[in-house]
């Protein structure tokens, strides 16, 4: 298999997948592409694009295969355990693996787009405004989805309101305190044994600690899940890609929320 | 721990999904209607089964399980009978990236489409009191707001426009993957043709401007292979409208 993994900074769907990989243990090669330019579409060597098109995810990782680009963390994250042979990120109970993935459904469906919204507000909306018009159209224009260059363009114009503010804290608050039930039986993680789910719940919560500090003040337990799962090796190598001081500050237009609310 | 009894409505869309994946499997199950037009789902009953009141939900021995597509993997796991995913890692990847883009891309679209031309009006003749009293038993948010404009029509002119546009965008991109392999995102029938079966099977007949024999070849030819399943046939069988009957006669004009 000749494979290559194009991600932005180790934040949001790059950081589920970079850590996935350091986990699996897979020679991988990776290559850093700079989300807010668009390089994410204009991958070279390409030939079969759908899921680069039409993903949900937003500007998530792709990872290339024998031309196929493949996106959706989750499932890169189920990719990769799965080529190496079982990686031990996934229970074998039948079970155990509906209980991970309705957790990650909730948290792909629910915290995600909340979490890339808010860190999108706070940190890209500067940096999307001031690349020059003729530049943005550029980037806009070599989107093949019309869902997506649709968030590229209300994150750039500033047309994210306040209810759409209140609504993502909102659903940030839902998921520390799903995660607080969770934890409450003194769990060291989400699922009992350490999954995706961690990876996935870590690389859209880590970002919001600093960014909205009320939401974990009565979380101690996610608190210091937090702390645990930061310190694991496969998110340390995660981090070691950044290419910037932060990289929980680096965000891109992420998924869309739910048309039906 | 055996007893499997699954609650759901008829054979089609995501209460179809669990029904066939277990129907494929050859695990016995007993099955509890649920009628959604009579807005069974938010029932005490079945709240103490289901506390989101959402369809289909599954029991097996004292486990409870909800949401289609991962009962279906649920179900998948679980039991003994043909694998309904493929051996290869990046094939199992397309299979479920096809049913995230079903569910939670495409699906909300047919399904506003589907809930503004039928469930709506169908529901709409009843007492007015009756119905406000019914939305009010929806436990999720969310759920509550999309019947109330389900009842009232009141889906806007741009989401419409919007959901057509998917609906539109979402049979070409299944065109032209059912032209690369015979099924979706593999060489073999899984999980996600039974997920896009359920939600498609009805093109021909409710978009035929978008689907049909001369516009979509590769669709109508892997309705008709899916449609001739035995674990298909069985199922629609179970339904209480006449599905079997009426998509029997246009698969007849297919090729196979």
């Amino acid at each position: 298999m000749s494979a290559i993994l194009y991600h932005g900074e180790p934040n949001g769907a790059s950081l589920t997948v970079l850590a996935a990989l350091a986990e699996s243990g897979l020679a991988i090669e990776c290559r850093h592409i700079d989300l807010l330019a668009g390089e994410r579409h204009a991958l070279p060597g390409i030939s079969d694009s759908i899921a680069l098109d039409l993903g949900i995810e937003g500007e998530g990782p792709v990872l290339v295969a024998d031309g196929e680009a493949m996106t959706e963390s989750v499932f890169l994250a189920q990719y990769l355990d799965e080529a190496a042979g079982g990686a031990g990120l996934q229970p074998t109970d039948a079970f155990a693996r509906w209980e991970m993935m309705m957790w990650c459904r909730q948290i792909t469906e629910r915290l995600s787009p909340a979490a890339a919204l808010l860190g999108n507000v706070a940190s890209a909306q500067a940096a999307l405004a001031a690349i020059p018009a003729e530049g943005f159209a550029d980037i806009t224009a070599s989107i093949a989805s019309d869902d997506l260059r649709e968030r590229w363009q209300a994150l750039h114009d500033g047309r994210i309101d306040a209810a759409q503010i209140a609504d993502s804290e909102a659903k940030v608050a839902a998921a520390v305190e799903r995660c607080e039930k969770q934890l409450v039986d003194g769990r060291d993680w989400l699922m009992g044994s350490f999954s995706i789910a961690d990876l996935v719940t870590y690389s859209w919560l880590a970002a919001m600690e600093p960014l909205l500090p009320q939401a974990f003040t009565a979380a101690p337990r996610t608190q210091a899940w937090l702390a645990r799962t930061t310190a694991l090796p496969c998110i340390q190598a995660a981090f070691a890609r950044a290419t910037v001081p932060d990289p929980l500050r680096a965000w891109a237009p992420g998924p869309e929320i739910n048309r039906w609310g | 721990m055996d007893e499997v009894t699954l609650y759901h409505w008829e054979p089609n869309a995501n209460s179809g999904k669990p029904m066939l994946a277990l129907m494929e499997k050859g695990v016995p199950f007993a099955s509890h209607y649920i009628d959604m037009l009579q807005f069974d789902q938010h029932k005490p009953e079945y709240l103490a089964i289901n506390s989101q009141g959402t369809i289909p939900a599954m029991t097996h021995g004292s486990r409870v399980l909800t949401e289609s597509t991962a009962i279906m993997e649920y179900v998948n796991d679980q039991f003994a009978g043909p694998d309904l995913m493929p051996g290869d890692a990046q094939d199992r990847w397309r299979v479920r990236w096809w049913m995230k883009f079903m569910d939670q891309w495409l699906g909300p679209s047919f399904s506003m489409i589907g809930w503004s031309v039928f469930v709506g009006p169908m529901v709409r003749q009843r007492d007015p009191a009756e119905l406000d009293a019914a939305i009010e038993r929806i436990p999720l948010p969310e759920r509550r707001v999309a019947w109330r404009k389900a009842i009232s029509g009141n889906f806007s002119d741009s989401e419409m426009a919007e959901s057509r546009r998917r609906v539109g965008l979402g049979i070409a991109k299944l065109e032209e993957e059912l032209g690369k392999r015979p099924y979706v995102g593999s060489d073999q029938y899984t999980l996600a043709d039974i997920n896009i079966f359920n939600s498609t099977y009805s093109l021909p007949l409710s978009q035929p401007d978008l689907a049909g024999k001369d516009k979509t070849p590769n669709i109508m030819r892997w309705l008709k292979r899916v449609y001739s399943r035995d674990a298909v046939k069985k199922t629609w069988a179970m339904g209480k409208t006449d599905l079997a009957h009426r998509y029997g006669l246009i698969m007849a004009e297919i090729e196979g």
